[in-house]
């Protein structure tokens, strides 16, 4: 089993909202790289309304290996300035197209993520859940981070 | 039973917060529903453009199913969701009794049941099983309404998915276009539309006695009861009385059904006393020709339920739980019908529909689908194809009605009871007894013998016409997964079956379902219909 290492030090984008629709409201944002980073910060950020976006890693050249990957992470840049003001927004990368594509990787076994696909974009511990091209239609997107 | 007392909470909150204001889908008009406006335009000389081409006020199964399908046709569709929580609470979320507290939950925890039986059973094929098994209530109340739950939110990115504007909040007539909509606030706001499907449903009856809707649940309330049910009394003969106490006795709590008189009605008579047997042999215990007469809370927190039986006697016992069962009633009571002449049913509340278009009410923009439709059967399916067929007739130009014979239904007891067509009744009835020939069999399934469970009401009959190839006007199949057996026989019946064509096909070896094609003992025979060897 492979173990990736946090990227840096879990680090923390705040990212300031529309202020005319919901004040100087910050949601954090954190990059993670691997389960065991991921779960980290699910630790760190306990009690909170915590978003994930699984995606898939980016080459020595920052370029992704996962298409729906890319045209997602727009869309749900744009629409996670809609989440609740405490919310928690983790990125986290799956490793490349080989290890992800092991059925047996820890994201696709993981009692409480059993991942299926990139990008899977899900509101933590409740049944939503976005999947692969999906994860591109803001509609749907916004409705995730905006309705509970 | 006594007229329901409905009196839900007044304070209703609601489920989910529906902060965003329906966005209007942007999309142009499509042509098929551009004629439909056209000519609404015409007949009525002013051309009105209304917000929508369709209001759904209802969104379980035959709203929901009905609004995408328009929505797919190109209509521009607003569906209304809102669930008055419960007498004692209890609440969920988009998608309808199904999907929140009927059919899903129903089956998984029938499933449930069926597995601690399966493990019994484990033991004497050979499986080292080395306790008692017991359930977990806990647990199984959180994964059933944790799948609940994903179904909701499947809903709700199907409807975003497929462009249907959804709004949580509670929708009654104003006019024969315009819709109140009561918000999650209290905020009233109005919306029109070309056509307006109700589609409501049910809600389960309280029965007038003292205590009732203080002290009892109902099935809106087991599936995520925050405790387990312990001893428990089951009120009523409808299937949701008899499924919900085989599945709590087969989940191992002491059970007690309280019937008044038949259970079971409508269903065939042989096959629902065949279920009740079973279900008596299988440890539920059976009150019948009792009423109830009074609820009390003890101060041990036990509920003191007081009855009457058929001699007048009064008795009575104790219970931990009392879940009410009694029947149901249309939740048309707040739609404003009388406002609009929409034509109902006192009696049932139900939306009368016409005769040659069914779900049609007496104001013809208004349509009702499902639960709450006169005289047609209150089953999820039913309500689907309703509501997509009434689609396509609204926005595709299309002339197919919905075909309510020969439903199909499977009632979800320890031992299941799958029916297509008449029961034996009907068709003594409808076509006299010198013209029916009745086919049956007792049947053992195969995997009953290792571990010698009683097999005394494994039972199938087929209801013939007696003249010719003898037509099959009804099936009744009891035993081991009903539901998947009787679907592919209610295709046949649908498609003229008869019992010549079925007596010719060729069993699958060794199952259940083996046994109705194998049937060749008549009941006029007075031979012994108790299938033996291969």
């Amino acid at each position: 089993m492979i173990h990736f290492r946090v990227e840096s030090q879990a680090h923390v984008l705040k990212r300031s909202l529309d202020p005319g629709k919901h004040g100087n409201i910050m949601v954090v944002s954190v990059k993670v790289e691997g389960l065991s980073a991921f779960l980290e910060a699910v630790e760190n950020h306990k009690g909170k309304a915590i978003f994930a976006l699984f995606t898939g890693s980016h080459d020595a050249q920052g370029k992704s290996w996962c298409p729906d990957c890319v045209a997602a992470d727009p869309v749900v840049e744009q629409c996670v300035k809609g989440a609740p003001e405490d919310a928690v927004f983790i990125t986290c990368s799956v490793g490349d197209r080989a290890f992800w594509k092991d059925q047996n990787n820890e994201f696709r076994t993981h009692p409480k993520l059993k991942l299926t696909s990139v990008p899977t974009l899900i509101r933590w511990e409740t049944p939503q859940r976005l999947m692969e091209e999906d994860c591109a239609k803001s509609n749907l997107v916004s409705m995730l981070f905006e309705e509970d | 039973m006594a007229a329901p007392i409905v009196s839900f909470s007044r304070n209703a909150a609601f489920i989910r917060g529906c902060s965003q204001l329906c966005r209007r889908t942007k999309r142009p008009l499509s042509r098929t529903a551009c004629f439909s406006k056209c000519s609404k335009s015409l007949s009525t000389s002013v051309p009105v453009r209304h917000d929508y081409d369709l209001v759904v006020i209802g969104g379980g199964s035959g709203g929901l199913a009905c609004s995408k399908e328009a929505a797919q046709l190109g209509a521009r569709v607003l569906v209304l969701d809102y669930v008055d929580p419960s007498p004692r609470g209890s609440r969920w979320g988009l998608g309808g009794c199904c999907v929140n507290v009927g059919c899903i939950p129903k089956k998984l925890m029938h499933h449930a049941a069926l597995l601690g039986h399966a493990i019994h059973d484990a033991k004497k094929y050979g499986w080292n099983v080395h306790v008692d098994p017991t359930i977990d209530w806990s647990t199984l109340t959180t994964v059933v309404q944790q799948h609940v739950k994903s179904l909701n939110w499947g809903h709700r990115v199907q409807l975003k998915d497929k462009q249907v504007d959804y709004q949580n909040a509670k929708g009654s007539l104003v006019d024969a276009h315009t819709v109140r909509m009561l918000s999650a606030s209290g905020q009233e706001t109005t919306v029109t539309g070309n056509n307006i499907v109700l589609a409501v449903g049910g809600r389960p009856k309280y029965p007038d006695i003292p205590g009732a809707m203080e002290y009892a649940i109902t099935s809106d309330d087991l599936f995520m009861l925050d405790r387990p049910p312990g001893k428990t009394l089951v009120i009523g003969a409808s299937y949701v009385s008899l499924e919900c106490a085989g599945f709590l006795t087969g989940l191992g709590f002491p059970t007690t059904v309280m019937i008044r008189s038949l259970p079971l009605r409508g269903f065939d008579r042989q096959m629902a006393d065949l279920v009740t047997d079973h279900m008596e042999g299988s440890g539920t215990r059976f009150l019948r020709q009792h009423v109830p007469m009074a609820i009390d809370k003890m101060d041990n927190g036990q509920l003191q339920v007081v009855w009457r039986d058929g001699n007048g006697q009064q008795g009575g016992d104790t219970f931990d739980t009392v879940m009410m069962a009694v029947g149901r009633f249309a939740n048309t009571g707040t739609l404003g019908l009388d406002t609009v002449g929409v034509e109902w049913y006192s009696e049932s509340g139900k939306v009368i529909g016409q005769v040659e278009n069914p779900e049609q009410s007496s104001v013809p923009n208004i349509y009702a689908i499902g639960d709450i439709l006169h005289g047609r059967p209150e089953l999820t399916p039913v309500a689907i194809k309703a509501g997509r067929l009434l689609a396509h007739r609204l926005f595709a130009g299309t002339h197919e009605h919905m075909d309510y014979d020969k439903v199909p239904t499977t009632v979800f007891t320890p031992l299941e009871y799958g029916s297509v067509g008449l029961s034996e009744e009907a068709a003594l009835e409808r076509f006299g007894s010198e013209n029916v020939e009745v086919y049956h069999a007792f049947y053992k399934p195969l995997e009953f013998y290792i571990p010698e469970r009683d097999a005394s009401q494994c039972y199938v009959k087929a209801v013939c016409k007696l003249d010719g190839d003898q037509e099959i006007v009804g099936l009744h199949f009891l035993g081991p997964n009903a539901g998947e057996v009787t679907q592919g026989f209610a295709v046949a019946l649908r498609s003229g079956l008869t019992y010549q064509q079925m007596v010719s096909s060729v069993g699958i070896h060794p199952t259940c379902a083996e046994e109705v094609v194998k049937m060749g003992i008549t009941k006029r025979s007075g031979l012994d219909p108790t299938v033996t060897g291969c």
